[in-house]
């Protein structure tokens, strides 16, 4: 059995980072997907260009997933041409993992992750921080579970193949997304005040009361998740449109 | 009405249909219409992967799910979606008559050899178009809508371009 070297895990990584690259509404995913599996299929087909092409070819046509859960993908699609499994297997296999790497990438990432990384960030700045702080300690903290999700994501396709789904359901994170439920609410809760302060600058409020209502909000939020994210949804759009009507006034 | 929405869309359990509708509808199960899907254990493994603990997966033959829906139908107690992944196997569900005067929405079916751009999210063949015929002429409404806030593209339209 071929190993997934260091290098080769480097190279698909890199060339993943590019996914949605030739996003369209024909193929999705598909183009980019085939581009990044070019370092596993080559090394597989190593001197055969015909079957390299055709290889390619197979793995551009439509396909779906969460641009970083596509790396499980990848994995897995690599997986099972280096086991030379019947073709008709691979295509069904690949259909297959469309909806449930989106639907997981989707709750996990940009319905949990992103939103709590940029709410701290600018918690962050709301009280007082240097915004360029914020600005890196978001793209630290967003980038670092990013990352980490693409490579965890190959490494375990790769090790898995088409028992991956298996695997996923077992994993930790399929239970994440519903874990950051309330972590989300709750820094939301805390955010409110602040930000409305920092809004309504010089309307004299005591900080004082403000921290307490920024607790009331936080125990809200781990109450009932659902209202207060919505409610910080809300109100942080708003906030940030009259921040930026105000800046433009001033 | 306490099945929600009746979709057919080629990725069946994916975001739109979990975070999209699902969120919006506030759903307890999605059960999925598929006579493959219904013998195949690893498929059913991977798409539960892709489900939140408080959202249940059922995966369903035709002629079970010909059964099972009248039955939810009338349960006020659990809030679903039925999904399928073509319009051949919603329009054998519409002929059995569990959908009478139900809405059908058309949510994704993607390019294939011999299908067409309709839509962003709807390509079709001429075997699609007339199933769609089929579908309509059962007692249903049909329209297309990808997620909850999009507008509705009625089916006449969908046929006419």
């Amino acid at each position: 059995m071929a190993e997934l070297t260091l290098m080769l895990r480097l190279r698909v990584l890199a060339r993943s980072l590019a996914i949605q690259g030739s996003w369209n509404f024909r193929t999705m995913l598909g183009a980019g997907t085939a581009f990044a599996l070019i370092p596993l299929l080559s090394s597989l087909f190593k001197g055969e260009r015909e079957a390299l092409a055709r290889a390619v070819g197979r793995h551009a046509g439509f396909f779906n997933a969460h641009p970083y859960m596509a790396s499980v993908a990848i994995g897995a699609l690599a997986r099972m041409e280096f086991e030379a499994a019947d073709q008709e297997e691979i295509q069904r296999f690949r259909n297959v993992l469309v909806g449930p790497l989106g639907s997981l990438g989707d709750r996990l990432v940009w319905a949990r992750w992103r939103p709590l990384c940029s709410i701290f960030a600018v918690l962050l700045v709301a009280t007082g921080a240097v915004w360029w702080v914020a600005a890196g300690l978001f793209l630290l903290l967003y980038n670092s579970a990013h990352l980490s999700l693409r490579a965890w994501g190959l490494g375990l396709g790769w090790r898995e193949g088409r028992r991956v789904g298996a695997a996923l359901r077992a994993s930790p994170l399929r239970r994440l997304p519903d874990r950051l439920t309330i972590p989300l609410a709750v820094i939301s809760g805390l955010l409110l005040p602040p930000l409305a302060l920092a809004i309504g600058e010089g309307s004299g409020v005591e900080p004082i009361s403000l921290i307490g209502i920024s607790l009331i909000l936080a125990a809200a939020g781990y109450w009932r998740p659902a209202t207060v994210g919505r409610a910080a949804a809300l109100i942080l759009v708003l906030g940030s449109l009259v921040m930026i009507v105000l800046a433009n006034a001033a | 009405m306490p099945i929600l929405l009746y979709r057919v869309d080629d990725r069946l359990i994916h975001g739109q249909v979990v975070v999209g509708w699902g969120a919006q509808l506030q759903i307890d199960y999605i059960a999925v219409v598929d006579d493959e899907l219904a013998a195949s254990d690893w498929e059913q493994d991977l798409y539960r992967a892709g489900l939140p603990d408080t959202l249940e997966g059922r995966f369903l033959t035709v002629e079970r799910a010909v059964e099972a829906i009248p039955i939810w139908q009338e349960n006020p107690k659990e809030r679903g979606i039925v999904l399928t992944r073509d319009i051949a196997t919603v329009c054998q569900l519409a002929e059995s008559g569990v959908l009478q005067g139900q809405e059908i929405n058309i949510g994704g079916l993607h390019d294939a050899p011999g299908r067409r751009r309709i839509l962003t999210y709807v390509f079709l063949g001429d075997d699609d178009r007339r199933e769609l015929i089929r579908l309509g002429k059962t007692g249903v409404r049909v329209s297309a809508r990808d997620v909850p806030n999009a507008r509705a593209v009625e089916l006449d339209q969908l046929l006419k371009s």
